[in-house]
């Protein structure tokens, strides 16, 4: 840290700096190709499976918007070739339709706007 | 006696860091901490503020050759990874068992991924730390392919160097937030007092008390406190309180 940024952190009486000023609009983010192949993997699923009863404990303490990681999954699959990719593959999780990799930014644009992120 | 793995699938996403901030806090709430890099080229003594020449000493080396900074007892073992009695060397030193009083803060590097996976199935919790980077992300679904249910029961994860100026970055953070929910135990911001610390060779906490990067790895180092406690053989995961706060 330079020590012009530490003199005036501590002319503040801080002790810390944060970034407060770059929450993310719905219409701002980017569908990144990445993230959507990596949402079509379903080895992500494994820690979904892994969190299942301890995700219910937190679910019951948290707002009751969030949803686990298997049901955007689920979403993802509805709206894109999902029936050669549910065949075989456990899912859980409510399937709602209209809803894609975009409800996932939108709802990860929401929680940044609440400053749950 | 407990043991804690840090490891992560990529190199460069401060696994090293992790571990010595690890160590740092845990001594700080009494326990007494050796931390053990298994790395052939590591930087672990650069995080206490010591020399870059200093050697380590040996896992076997005796006490009078330990190197303590910070209370905490800094070791190699290179031939961990190798070594068949490693595991029950560490059995017999009473590392396998839970207990708050004497930890071991094992860092293996990225690419030790088949040690690591030995090394946590063993340890009473597992510290993943992550980059929020997409070449990270790239390599999550072979990680948990490779760990599978049982290898990620006891992971805690978390998010390094985050740099929440930069928008991919935030929606790299965003992303293993929601693909990892209760299991992400905190998010360390990119702050150049972390290098600058190294290159002054003096500890974070000296260098820079105000560091943004040390209030929110401490955090960290709380939030691992109470896996100490953990059975080797039972999953673990943090107080939800911890992964809201994350």
């Amino acid at each position: 840290m330079r020590i012009d940024a530490r003199n005036l952190l501590n002319r503040l009486g801080k002790n810390e700096f944060s970034y407060k000023e770059f929450e993310d609009r719905f219409t701002d983010l980017e569908l990144w190709p990445i993230l959507e192949a990596l949402l079509r993997d379903p080895r992500l699923q494994t820690l979904d499976q892994v969190n299942a009863p301890a995700a219910q404990a937190v679910q019951d303490t948290r707002a009751s918007d969030e949803q686990p990681l298997g049901a955007l999954f689920s979403r993802y699959e509805h709206e894109t070739n999902g029936a050669a990719l549910r065949q075989g593959t456990p899912r859980h999780g409510d399937r709602q339709p209209g809803q894609d990799v975009r409800a996932m930014l939108r709802h990860l644009s929401e929680l940044g706007a609440r400053g749950e992120i | 006696m407990a043991m804690i793995v840090c490891h992560g699938p990529k190199g460069g996403a401060g696994t090293t860091f992790i571990a010595a901030h690890l160590a740092t806090g845990l001594a700080e709430a009494g326990a007494d901490v050796t931390v053990l890099t298994v790395s052939p080229r590591d930087t672990l003594a650069l995080h206490f503020g010591l020399q870059p020449a200093l050697s380590l000493p040996s896992m076997t080396a005796p006490v009078n050759e330990a190197v303590v900074a910070g209370g905490i007892n800094l070791r190699h073992y290179r031939r961990a990874p190798v070594d068949p009695d490693f595991i029950p060397m560490l059995r017999d030193l009473g590392y396998l068992a839970p207990g708050a009083h004497r930890v071991l803060v094992l860092d293996v590097p990225a690419g030790e991924q088949a040690f690591g996976r030995r090394a946590i199935t063993h340890a009473c919790a597992h510290v993943c730390p992550l980059n929020a980077a997409p070449d990270t992300l790239a390599l999550l679904p072979a990680m948990f392919g490779e760990a599978g249910e049982a290898g990620l029961a006891r992971t805690a994860f978390v998010v390094n160097a985050l740099d929440e100026t930069r928008r991919l970055s935030r929606h790299g953070a965003a992303f293993i937030r929601e693909l990892t929910g209760p299991r992400l135990i905190g998010r360390v911001r990119l702050d150049e007092a972390v290098p600058e610390a190294i290159a002054m060779l003096q500890p974070l906490a000296r260098y820079a008390p105000a560091s943004a990067a040390l209030a929110d790895v401490r955090l960290v180092a709380a939030a691992m406190v109470p896996a100490l406690d953990n059975n080797v053989s039972d999953a673990w995961i943090a107080p939800a309180a911890v992964s809201r706060a994350a």
